[in-house]
């Protein structure tokens, strides 16, 4: 015989407003089991919280029904006050009377409190039979994987190392940097971006705490949240790490040449190479692609740092948490054929023009054309290309207007002459902190922009470019003439975004980008626990919202793993062995892989069990619907428990107590 | 002030099979590559925004729906499969249905077809060298013209609305 | 291999060459043309008056296609092309507008095939004969010939139809000529529209267009023109003097139908071509290819 205490809550007049509290305060006195019920006008306050305390001393209470708001507000307060009172904390009901009822029924308060009171009913059927339950803690590993050493991974792993942790930087090209090492200038700043990337870089490659393993690849995850094993592939530099000093005295004897991928293919570099000069580790890297084997390098290295026999590495990494900063790709619009990139000579990408003008880019800065290297006269910037497009992505690439605006007016510093600029655009989004401003310096520099943008684009006998525009603000089609056109290139997901993803779990959105926990409330978190998300590999996001990104998700690491222990919620899965017959539906239908096979030996003979990984369960029940011989139960969530609000349900409200 | 008439933008909406002309916004790309832009001042942007915000009754009885050239070129570039080229057809049945100025060649071409099957009938050609020149003397088939139930059968089809 | 074939109206009514140059040289390549029992307008010109009776039309075309009991339909008129693919198209995803029309057919005691695989001359040639047959079938290649070939709008266009080239770089044709021993050249122009559409309407613009890409062709110093569509060659070469007049402009363009030149290199007679029924000078093809 259960001990019931029911406590409705008239939320201010969020509920007793439309439901007559006292009705149904009244109503649930008389449902069997019920000791003592009362209304409050807010239960979340204090003296709510007293009431409830007291009450379980006065009147012996063994369970707790709380008629109020959603339980996703106020379900671990009420379990906490429980717990304080003396009882287990578990033997807490919340009945939904706000958004279930009063705000869903304004208009109907008689049928509302008729819906309230079988609410009550219904909880108290459920309560009757809620059983004790207890949190359990798990070993959690103080160290953290970072994939991907962009600045977002830079930037995490910097956190986590000064806040005590263990990081492991895993980064496919030969040097950490990322995007942010190839671009020129920053927006709205104009910071040289390597200057203010550099110092981050070096740190990353000191901190006694960060341990780089760069032309590496995450091959292999097992395990869960506080516990993951992780492999990872080596590849073969063909160069010791520990021996080379970056000399380049090897690079500048090779014979061999290949299109450098940092410079977005405009340049040469060689087989054996450094990836740039600001490289961490600054360790050459041979392309055995491109080498000849000439042996020419070996000869020549003071250090004797080359390896041509050097193997590939497997490594296992043991961590409590996985942040996930893997970036973002340039969109190749030669797809987009009517723009005549690739076909035409003195057509680039955002990202190639950022490499033209860098200072140690294949030009050494200078803002030339591809086809003939001389200065450009005229300009045109085209926004949106593959971006916002039902044939290719949907999505804005949020960096395309506020780039091309630092490109327009990087060019009219760099090009002497008033040479022509043109932005064509469909909208000019300049959202954050001093980019209006930037805008509106950009307007100040003679810079034409072009309400509007080209149906397609031809090339003259001179490799010139021109095409027409009609613009919105003058209704006038413009006839464009330009050296060079700039392609505004939608950004995408990096393209290993998909096998991380799978390995991980961790689901993507629409889009390819790597999926929040929630867009609004929980964009630092992936659906799988223990993995969190930093930088454009959840959305392409400028430098100050990838940093604040990454601080952020490296401060949700922190606060996973800082006790060392991870506490888990006992609502999952369990498996009563006797019941289960091994036949694996419940680990083929459990979308967060966490269900393994044991095997047990089961009249001398081994059988496969169901076990559930309690740390990664998420209590969603799948599993429980599946099985065919119920032998998976949701804890607090079994048949009966289930049954019985149901039975309740169907019984008719009337003055006496619901029989 | 013209008033918008959103009942009328409903029903040319009914006329398309997509509901994609209410995502135009208004990029420019259709006008900016439309062959018939120079010439005759069609700007799709412009009669997609109209019908939009629900100036449709302007269109059927300007000439300006009957400067489109069918290039097809909106349909293939525009990012958000507005086809204004589709619109502009559908404004054209439009215009028929409310008997407002149709070019006469269309309705021509029309009793043509119900007559003959054919919007076209063989002609004699005069060649370079002054010859006329027929499908008889060219040896090719005769046209076999439909059979006679084809009449209704049009005519049946040309009542759907 | 039988091919249904459908002419649609200014084939048949005065583009008479494409017509006699399919039929003489489709058949070196095993090809047999199959004629509808019916001519009957593909319903093109109907749909500024009225869509649902076009496609009507169109699906009737299928629908005689289907008493021949072929599989393949060979449709050279660009428009009649676009016009049925779409219908198709719209036979599919729209299943109200089919209903009416195929309840409409059957009335008439037709039925409508939804199987019936829609060719145009260029994609017949490039992909189902291939270019392997057409090189070998050669008997009088065009000694670098080189021309400007223009597919026109309403078989390249739009992609997501599935259509016989691609939308913004067409090669096909340009690949066929070169089959022939020609050489197509590369121009700016070549995605222009010859106008045709305007011509019911705005007669002096459809020429203006037409003039435009003339001029512009005549300015590459090429052999000649090629065309696939019975609208484009009327306006580029029945239309060429009135299009040079409205531009402004001496036109002295030759213009011709891939099938013509195919002929030509097969070592088919020019008079069984139709070559004599262009307005535009194509003795001067007949000089080059001959010299």
């Amino acid at each position: 015989m259960a001990r019931v205490g029911v406590y409705v809550c008239h939320c201010g007049s969020n509920i007793a407003g439309v439901v007559n509290v006292e009705k149904v305060a009244q109503y649930a006195k008389s449902l069997p089991d019920v000791v003592t019920s009362k209304h409050y006008t807010y239960m979340c306050s204090e003296s709510g919280q007293q009431l409830i305390q007291d009450d379980i001393k006065a009147h012996k209470l063994d369970r707790i029904v709380i008629a109020t708001c959603s339980p996703r507000m106020h379900e671990e307060t009420f379990r906490r006050v429980v717990a304080e009172g003396g009882l287990n904390p578990y033997l807490t009901e919340i009945v939904n009377l706000r958004e279930h009822v009063s705000w869903a029924h304004m208009h109907e308060p008689e049928k509302a409190t008729e819906k309230a009171k079988a609410l009550v009913r219904m909880g108290v059927a459920r309560a009757r039979i809620l059983e004790p339950l207890e949190k359990r803690k798990v070993r959690a590993e103080k160290s953290v994987l970072v994939v991907g050493g962009g600045i977002a991974g830079i930037q995490a792993s910097l956190d986590l190392a000064n806040a005590g942790f263990e990081v492991y930087l895993v980064e496919k090209a030969p040097s950490i940097g990322g995007r942010m090492a190839q671009l020129d200038k920053t927006f709205p700043t104009l910071d040289c971006s390597m200057c203010i990337l550099a110092p981050k870089m070096i740190d990353c490659g000191h901190h006694p705490n960060v341990h780089l393993l760069t032309y590496s690849e995450v091959k292999a995850v097992k395990g869960f949240v506080g516990n993951f094993r992780v492999t990872v592939l080596k590849k073969p530099r063909y160069v010791d790490e520990k021996k080379c000093n970056g000399c380049l005295i090897c690079t500048e004897k090779c014979p061999a040449e290949a299109q450098n991928e940092f410079d977005e293919y405009m340049g040469v570099r060689k087989a054996i190479y450094m990836p740039f000069m600001q490289a961490v580790p600054r360790v050459a890297v041979i392309d055995k692609e491109t080498c000849l084997e000439c042996g020419l390098c070996e000869r020549v290295c003071p250090s004797k740092a080359v390896n041509r026999e050097q193997e590939q590495e497997e490594i296992e990494l043991d961590v409590g948490a996985i942040i996930l900063a893997t970036g973002f790709d340039v969109f190749d619009p030669s797809v987009v054929s009517e723009y005549g990139y690739k076909r035409f000579k003195n057509i680039v990408t955002a990202m190639e023009l950022e490499r033209l003008v860098s200072a140690f880019g294949p030009t050494g800065g200078n803002l030339i054309r591809p086809s003939d290297g001389k200065i450009p006269k005229s300009l045109a910037f085209i926004q949106c290309v593959g971006s916002r497009d039902k044939r290719f992505h949907e999505h804005c690439c949020r960096v395309g207007c506020m780039a091309t605006l630092k490109q327009a007016i990087l060019a009219r510093e760099k090009i002497h002459g008033n040479i022509k600029i043109y932005v064509c655009y469909i909208d000019l989004r300049a959202f954050g902190k001093g980019y209006e401003e930037f805008y509106r310096r950009a307007r100040d520099m003679d810079i034409d922009f072009v309400a509007g943008i080209p149906s397609e684009i031809h090339s003259a006998s001179d490799d010139s470019l021109y095409f027409d525009v009609y613009d919105k603000g003058t209704n006038r089609l413009l006839e464009v003439h330009a050296d060079l056109v700039v392609l505004g290139t939608e950004l995408v997901p990096a393209s290993d975004t998909q096998r991380i993803s799978a390995l991980l779990h961790a689901s993507r959105s629409a889009d390819g980008f790597l999926l929040e926990a929630h867009p609004k409330l929980r964009p630092l978190e992936s659906v799988m626990a223990g993995v969190f998300l930093a930088g454009a590999c959840q959305g392409p996001k400028d430098i100050p919202d990838t940093v604040a990104q990454a601080g952020g998700a490296a401060a949700k690491a922190i606060d996973l793993l800082s006790s060392g222990e991870i506490e888990l919620e006992p609502l999952k899965a369990v498996v009563d062995t006797d019941l289960c017959s091994g036949c694996r539906i419940c680990e083929s239908i459990c979308p967060f892989v966490a269900i393994e096979m044991k095997p047990e030996i089961v009249n001398g003979e081994e059988k496969p069990r169901a076990e559930v990984i309690e740390a990664v369960c998420q209590g969603c029940g799948l599993c429980s619907a599946a099985c065919p011989t119920g032998a998976v139960k949701i804890q607090q969530y079994n048949n009966r428990q289930v049954l019985t609000q149901v039975e309740a349900a169907l019984v008719e409200t009337c003055a006496e107590g619901g029989r | 002030m013209a008033k918008p008439n959103l009942e009328s933008r409903d029903k040319i909406l009914s006329k398309l099979s997509g509901r994609e002309l209410v995502n135009c916004f208004q990029c420019i790309k259709c006008t900016s590559g439309c062959t018939a832009l120079k010439l005759l001042e069609l700007k799709p942007h412009e009669i997609i925004k109209l019908v939009n915000l629900g100036f449709v009754d302007e269109l059927p009885s300007s000439d300006i729906i009957w400067t489109c050239v069918t290039c097809l070129k909106c349909v293939q570039r525009c990012p958000q499969k507005a086809s204004p080229y589709h619109v502009i057809m559908a404004l054209r049945n439009f215009a028929v249905e409310r008997e407002a100025k149709v070019p006469e060649g269309y309705l021509k071409i029309v009793s043509q077809i119900l007559e003959t099957g054919l919007a076209e009938s063989p002609q004699k050609i005069v060649t370079k060298n002054m010859e006329t020149i027929d499908r008889e003397c060219l040896k090719l088939p005769k046209i076999k013209h439909p059979k006679e139930s084809f009449q209704a059968f049009f005519m049946k089809a040309m009542e759907e609305r | 291999m039988k091919v249904a074939v459908f002419w649609g109206c200014c084939i048949q009514a005065n583009q008479y060459a494409y017509e006699m140059s399919l039929r003489e040289t489709l058949p070196k390549f095993d090809i047999e043309l199959v004629d509808l029992q019916e001519s009957i307008c593909c319903g093109d010109p109907v749909k500024s008056v009225n869509e649902f009776a076009a496609n009507f039309l169109a699906a009737r075309v299928l629908a005689l296609a289907n008493l021949t009991g072929l599989d393949s339909l060979l449709v050279p008129c660009n428009r009649c092309h676009f016009t049925i693919s779409e219908n198709q198209n719209i036979m599919k995803k729209n299943p109200k507008t089919a209903q009416k029309i195929i309840d409409l057919l059957k009335e008439e005691g037709l039925r409508y095939n939804p199987n019936i695989k829609i060719w145009h001359t260029i994609d017949l040639m490039h992909d189902l004969i291939g270019l392997g047959k057409v090189k070998k079938a050669v008997k009088q290649p065009l000694k670098g010939l080189r021309v400007a070939t223009h597919v026109g709008c309403q078989i390249i266009r739009y992609s997501d139809l599935g259509r016989v080239d691609d939308a913004e770089s067409p090669q096909k044709l340009d690949e066929l000529i070169r089959a022939l021993g020609g050489e197509a050249v590369d121009y700016a122009e070549k995605l222009d529209c010859c106008g045709a559409a305007l011509m019911r309407s705005h007669p002096d613009s459809a020429l203006s267009l037409a003039g435009s890409k003339l001029k512009a062709v005549q300015n590459l110093s090429v052999g000649g023109m090629v065309v696939s569509c019975p609208d484009c060659q009327l306006m580029f070469d029945a239309k060429q003097k009135d299009a040079g007049t409205t531009v402004g402009a001496k036109l002295h363009v030759p213009v011709v139908y891939y099938t013509q030149l195919l002929g030509l290199a097969l070592g088919i007679d020019e008079k069984k071509l139709g070559l004599h029924l262009n307005q535009s000078p194509t003795e001067e093809i007949l000089a080059e290819i001959s010299s």
